[in-house]
């Protein structure tokens, strides 16, 4: 088991309300699954996110990541776990202006302290993964949105993560490049990349092999299409 | 990463080179104004210093005390007052001692059509070794013209030019009165001697030597000095024995205090036991100006301080901009494994970097004010030709050090904030 969220509810005051985002959520996700998270806005999607992320603790209930249990860590072990254990891929790409395309993958290397050789080197690699090799120097406002993109999952993977958390990140492409980086998440998934995908759009979710509908903080459905391939490389 | 964060501050800043270079110049103000005014000050006391060493070196001064109403009452009969006495008496008593009486009288000078008013120096030959100024053509006040009272005088080279021109003066005849200024300086004798100063007339001198330019010292222009034999200043314009200060040069630096306090005991039993004089060295006058340098470095100082910490709130505030229009890069950086710390380090390197940078032109804009506000002062004041900026280079250091303090200080705040950003809320700041 990768991750197992028990009882998890989170409730947001501002001022005197208080919102109920998430009520009694029981999720369970096995290591190389591709989970896609469905649910219109305010169904809690985003909280959901924040919370598997480590980017935000729940109100109550338990959350373990692999062995980990989230809840107990301070702040600097849940940064070491979104740094070692987890990768994000945004909407809005989230690339640093100002710096290329190496530089942005080398981000997390950085705060793994890994030496200057090393950024470098698995930079290059993942780059060359993701179809940017002539790319490595461009900044990122010299580089269309699929390529952001691209730029944005090889940083996500690159310390080599358990987890890659994908937030709508075809939301902002246009359908040719979302495929595009939809068929990256394939080959990851076809690798043993487990993925959590957040999107709205339910043709974007059937790419994944699992589906878990939100409504109002609770699931309202669990259902999990055996694609033809996946299972079977899995088991093997 | 240290490598790699300090890339990134230069990059930021260099990306807003109007904003940072707006915020380093209340640095670099600061900095240069701290510099300009500690090489001011500095300057201003070597000058001080270096004027008051060229009144000559290892010098004692004795002038009388104002006794109050009750005092002179009480004290009525006694041998009270600076005489010429006094200084033969330290003469014979302190042989080792080189003695000259002064008496300053305001009067008049006249040759032919030509006159100059100011202030006439009665004294014995002794002042001339004393105050180390020595006569360029001619010679000074002599023995035999204090034995018999001769009317001679010396004059300093700028009355020498006013006087005669070209011409040298040597040998002709001046009239000399008093009362250009009436108002005499201290006049405690009795009421009738007061009387007999404004009814002398005129007397004719002869010209017998004339001083080396000497330029000005401590405010007085040593070039205006007129001499004449203290006996005949006493003879002719005071009409009593009475002299009003004395400069005694003591051979060893070492023995000043002691010395001080010999004389001082020496002339108390001359005056029948009365505490009626004053006895200083130059030491105690340097002393004197120490505090006042220290209180002008105080005021400057504290000034310039203000001036850098003002640059430091600029600092602050664009600081606090820039971490509000970077929070999204913050929410990311978090996201992906930067700790608080790092964050912290970031923002506080990027604030230091504007000090840093901003400190080092600081000193080169300091460096330069200070000679040109040095080269101004020279200029305008009256007697400030040597007073120059002393720019020492542990002023550079400390304006520096305080800059980087400064610049981590007013960073401090903003990076914090930076670092205690929620990263959910914070990747989704609009």
């Amino acid at each position: 088991m990768l991750i197992s969220l028990r009882h998890i509810n989170k409730i947001y005051t501002t001022g005197e309300v208080a919102v109920h985002a998430l009520d009694d959520l029981n999720i369970e996700i096995e290591q190389g699954e591709f989970v896609a998270i469905i649910g219109q806005s305010g169904s809690g999607k985003t909280t959901l996110l924040d919370i598997v992320g480590c980017l935000s603790q729940p109100t109550s209930g338990e959350y373990w990541l692999h062995e980990s249990h989230i809840n107990k860590l301070s702040d600097s072990e849940l940064t070491a776990i979104r740094n070692r254990q987890i990768g994000f891929i945004f909407q809005t790409f989230h690339l640093l202006p100002r710096k290329t395309a190496l530089e942005n993958v080398q981000l997390p290397l950085m705060y793994a302290k890994a030496t200057h050789t090393q950024q470098q080197d698995r930079a290059q690699e993942l780059l060359t993964r993701v179809g940017l090799q002539d790319r490595m120097q461009h900044h990122s406002n010299q580089l269309s949105g699929g390529q952001q993109q691209r730029v944005a999952i090889a940083r996500a993977l690159a310390n080599r993560p358990a987890l890659l958390l994908a937030d709508e990140p075809t939301g902002n492409l246009d359908s040719q490049s979302g495929n595009e980086i939809l068929t990256i998440f394939d080959e990851l998934h076809g690798q043993g990349q487990t993925i959590v995908m957040i999107t709205h759009d339910p043709l974007i979710a059937q790419r994944a092999n699992r589906r878990i509908t939100l409504l109002d903080g609770r699931v309202l459905a669990d259902e999990s299409t055996k694609s033809p391939t996946q299972p079977i490389l899995q088991e093997i | 990463m240290l490598g790699a964060i300090f890339r990134d501050a230069l990059k930021n800043l260099s990306s807003n080179m109007l904003r940072s270079g707006l915020t380093m110049l209340g640095v670099i103000i600061g900095v240069a104004s701290v510099i300009a005014m500690m090489a001011i000050v500095e300057g201003g006391q070597v000058w001080l210093v270096s004027s008051i060493e060229k009144l000559g070196t290892n010098l004692l001064f004795v002038w009388k005390k104002r006794l109050t109403i009750d005092e002179r009452r009480m004290f009525a009969g006694r041998n009270l007052q600076l005489r010429y006495d006094d200084a033969l008496a330290i003469r014979d008593r302190f042989p080792d001692l080189k003695v000259a009486p002064v008496i300053d009288i305001d009067g008049q000078i006249k040759a032919g059509e030509r006159d100059y008013s100011g202030r006439i120096t009665g004294t014995s030959p002794e002042y001339s070794d004393i105050r180390n100024s020595y006569p360029a053509s001619g010679r000074f006040i002599g023995t035999t013209d204090i034995q018999t009272w001769n009317r001679s005088v010396v004059l300093g080279k700028t009355i020498a030019e006013v006087l005669f021109g070209t011409q040298s003066p040597i040998g002709k005849e001046v009239k000399i009165f008093l009362g250009a200024r009436k108002k005499s300086k201290k006049s405690d004798g009795p009421n009738g001697e007061k009387k007999e100063q404004e009814t002398v007339g005129e007397y004719r001198f002869t010209v017998i030597g004339v001083m080396e330019p000497k330029g000005e010292a401590y405010g007085q222009d040593r070039d205006e000095m007129i001499f004449i034999p203290v006996t005949t200043a006493q003879r002719f314009f005071k009409g009593n024995d009475k002299i009003g200060s004395m400069i005694i040069h003591v051979p060893d630096r070492n023995q000043m205090e002691e010395v001080t306090h010999k004389l001082h005991q020496f002339l108390i039993q001359r005056h029948d036991g009365v505490d009626d004089i004053r006895v200083r060295n130059q030491g105690e006058f340097l002393g004197a100006i120490d505090q006042t340098i220290a209180t002008f470095r105080f005021v400057l100082g504290g000034i310039a301080t203000v001036a850098l910490l003002v640059g430091g709130i600029g600092i602050m505030n664009i600081m606090l901009v820039t971490v509000t229009e970077r929070t999204r890069e913050i929410g990311l950086r978090k996201a992906i494994g930067a700790r608080r710390q790092d964050i912290l380090l970031q923002f506080l390197i990027e604030s230091t970097t504007i000090s840093v940078i901003g400190g080092c032109f600081g000193i080169i804009l300091g460096i330069f004010a200070a000679h040109g506000f040095g080269d101004l002062v020279a200029q305008s004041m009256p007697g400030g030709g040597d007073w120059g900026a002393v720019i020492k280079p542990s002023a550079i250091v400390v304006a520096f050090v305080f800059a980087v303090a400064v610049g981590i200080g007013f960073g401090l705040f903003p990076a914090i904030k930076a670092s205690k950003l929620d990263p959910a809320e914070a990747l989704r700041y609009q």
